[in-house]
């Protein structure tokens, strides 16, 4: 009796004693970025940036109270239900906080049972109005904003390129359709430029020559392409190809290393919308790590962002002391965070001050062109 | 851009796309006459032929072939993708299909969704999940026919397209394996009764198809420029949508309903709402089977069909 009594203590202790420890000492963080689909270069990006910031804050000693760091992996495959699906698994397996999603069409779905469940939720790339327009407490933003996005391009297009009649191309995702209305919207009340073609693409497709064919015929001054990097690519290649002389736009999901190594010549020109981040020290040493740790010549664009939202999650729980979201949430709010993109303030809406400048891509790289604030040429 | 010369650049650009939708649609339809098989997994192996492509394609490249001896290295690059991928086909067919011939069609159809779902997998796996670009080998160069820019690239593609359709008629047609293909097609107990090796005539079709597609596939990657591990997957289906527009199961069948697809898909996007232009693609193949269950030409030549 006296054995089994034993037996069945020690059995009891293993059990609570190994959960306690594993729950005790864990910090859990959930990503949400296309792993699969056509935008899985981006997505696969956001997750190894997320991993990179982990990695540095556990090589220089974890943070106090935690054993580990745990990065768990969500795909949100650039879809509202999969995202969906991807967060309710993340708040079941009991994450403290999560990175992502990438498309705005799978941010806001996703937003909903996480803000529910009062989980931090930092968006690397998410850029359409809509994210953190809806006041949820614990969604933040470590990117810039859409409409931000749509004026600097109308500035652009307007006071320093000054064409006349600008064709829009979008392929009805939630972001690229909320850009093109934003566009649309600007240049019709400042009434200086004509918009005289609206086409719209489907997600995925490779061939764009019969819509581009129907704008050579039109032909206006500039396209501006709202899509992602894929389509982007292959519609500045075949532009190019059918002779179409209009100047090629486009915006910070199209703003890769992959666009110009895909469309090659193609994209030599064409002017982009993207943040410029000043030239820190967290900067170069962010790109350092990540090139050795991943073993690539480039990185991509919303990898930074990642690596920055990532760590204002482990810097929130340092500070903090604590995984309690309302701590968390209003230690992210109160502190100003220094990243691999420059400065980052959140302001009540869970959104940073960050602002876009023209970037133009020349001899295979993406440089800094014109300055919407100041009205200068870079 | 004046309308004449507007009309001749969409015919161009549908023409382009025709020829890669009938270069696939000819795999699923040479499988289905065969062993009445929808080959699920052909649109992998139309990836699987541009990747081996880019592969050879940057190897060459690098070695500084391609800029001293270009039809020699453009005939190096078909002939490996090509030969690669109707290897694999072949072993796909001994694998998957050949132990399910005498179990019900579900079961083949089952085995075939399997092998595409394994093979995308294996090549995101293996190549990556992000967009490879080619080496621009083709140039944007071109000239002008009736106010219409074509590219050498897309001529080279065109041509090179047509005569592969051109070469398998022939080889259908004429010589004594594609007789046996023909035969197997009608009655495959009977053409076995006959003394026709059967394996061997499914082998071969399994070679010509997936080859085909292959080609298709490095045509793809070298005119668009970019490679991706689900590339296969929207041609696949549209090229299927053709193969059963034509009548599957005839070979002229899926040229025309490859061809007929491209300009469907063009000449809407051409003059109207372009988002559509996916869902008329199937809205035609609709009314035609409607109209025709068979396809356009599923009956009429019966005894053509492969």
């Amino acid at each position: 009796m006296m054995r089994k009594l034993c037996v069945f203590a020690i059995c009891l202790g293993l059990v609570f004693g190994l959960h306690t420890l594993a729950a005790a000492k864990t910090l859990k963080i959930g990503t949400l970025s296309p792993l699969t689909g056509p935008y899985a270069q981006d997505g696969t990006d956001i997750l190894q940036g997320v991993k990179t910031a982990v990695a540095l804050v556990e090589a220089a000693g974890g943070i106090p109270g935690f054993d580990k760091i745990e990065v768990l992996p969500g795909d949100s495959a650039c879809d509202g239900g999969k995202a969906t699906m991807a967060a309710n698994k993340h708040i079941n397996s009991g994450v403290h906080a999560v990175v992502g999603a990438y498309c705005s069409s799978a941010t806001i779905p996703a937003s909903v049972p996480l803000n529910e469940a009062k989980i931090i939720q930092i968006t690397p790339a998410s850029t359409h109005e809509d994210v953190t327009e809806r006041g949820f407490k614990y969604l933040f933003r470590a990117c810039p904003r859409d409409d931000a996005q749509a004026a600097a391009m109308v500035s652009f297009l307007e006071n320093a390129l000054k064409i006349k009649t600008l064709a829009l191309i979008d392929d009805k995702q939630t972001y690229t359709v909320g850009l093109t209305k934003n566009i649309r919207h600007l240049v019709e009340n400042h009434g200086k430029i004509k918009i005289v073609a609206h086409e719209h693409i489907a997600p995925g497709d490779k061939d764009f020559t019969a819509v581009l064919t129907k704008l050579k015929k039109i032909d206006p001054d500039a396209i501006y392409m709202s899509t992602y990097q894929p389509e982007g690519s292959l519609m500045a290649r075949q532009a190019k190809a059918l002779g179409l002389r209009a100047h090629l736009l486009s915006e910070d999901a199209v703003y890769h290393p992959k666009y110009i190594e895909v469309a090659g010549k193609a994209a030599e020109g064409s002017f982009l919308t993207f943040a410029k981040a000043p030239d820190t020290p967290e900067r170069r040493n962010f790109e350092a790590e990540y090139k050795k740790m991943w073993g690539v010549k480039k990185i991509g664009s919303y990898a930074y962002y990642a690596f920055d939202a990532a760590n204002i999650i482990l810097g929130a729980v340092k500070i903090a002391k604590s995984t309690d979201p309302d701590k968390l949430e209003q230690v992210i709010r109160s502190t100003t965070w220094k990243g691999a993109t420059g400065t980052i303030k959140f302001d009540h809406k869970g959104d940073r001050g960050a602002s876009y400048i023209i970037w133009v891509v020349k001899n295979g790289e993406f440089v800094p062109y014109w300055n919407p604030q100041t009205g200068q040429y870079f | 851009m004046e309308t004449q010369a507007f009309l001749v650049q969409q015919i161009v650009n549908a023409l382009f796309l025709g020829s890669i939708y009938a270069l696939i649609a000819l795999g699923y339809t040479m499988v289905y006459g065969i062993i009445q098989l929808i080959n699920f997994a052909h649109g992998e192996m139309f990836t699987a032929g541009s990747f081996i492509g880019l592969i050879v394609l940057g190897a060459l490249q690098r070695m500084g072939f391609v800029e001293s001896h270009f039809v020699l290295s453009m005939f190096v690059v078909f002939a490996m993708a090509m030969a690669y991928v109707a290897f694999l086909g072949v072993a796909i067919e001994h694998v998957a299909y050949k132990p399910l011939r005498r179990a019900s069609r579900l079961s083949a159809l089952l085995s075939a969704l399997g092998m595409s779902i394994f093979l995308s997998n294996g090549m995101m796996l293996s190549q990556g999940v992000s967009d490879r670009a080619y080496p621009p080998v083709l140039g944007t160069g071109g000239i002008h026919v009736l106010g219409a820019r074509i590219t050498y690239g897309q001529i080279f593609i065109v041509a090179f397209a047509v005569a592969l359709m051109v070469g398998l008629n022939l080889f259908v047609k004429k010589t004594k394996l594609g007789k046996a293909m023909r035969a197997t097609a009608q009655n495959r107990r009977m053409a076995g009764l006959l003394g026709i090796n059967i394996d061997k005539t499914i082998r071969t079709t399994f070679v010509i198809g997936p080859a085909l597609g292959a080609a298709a596939g490095v045509m793809v990657g070298m005119y668009y420029g970019s490679v991706r591990f689900d590339m296969g997957f929207i041609p696949g289906i549209k090229a299927f949508a053709a193969a059963v527009l034509g009548g599957i199961g005839n070979i002229t069948g899926a040229m025309v309903g490859g061809m007929l697809i491209g300009m469907v898909e063009v000449l809407w996007a051409a003059f109207l709402p372009s988002e559509w232009k996916d869902v008329t693609a199937f809205i035609v193949l609709i009314l035609v089977l409607y109209f025709r269950p068979t396809g356009i030409l599923g009956e009429r030549v019966i005894e053509e069909r492969v």
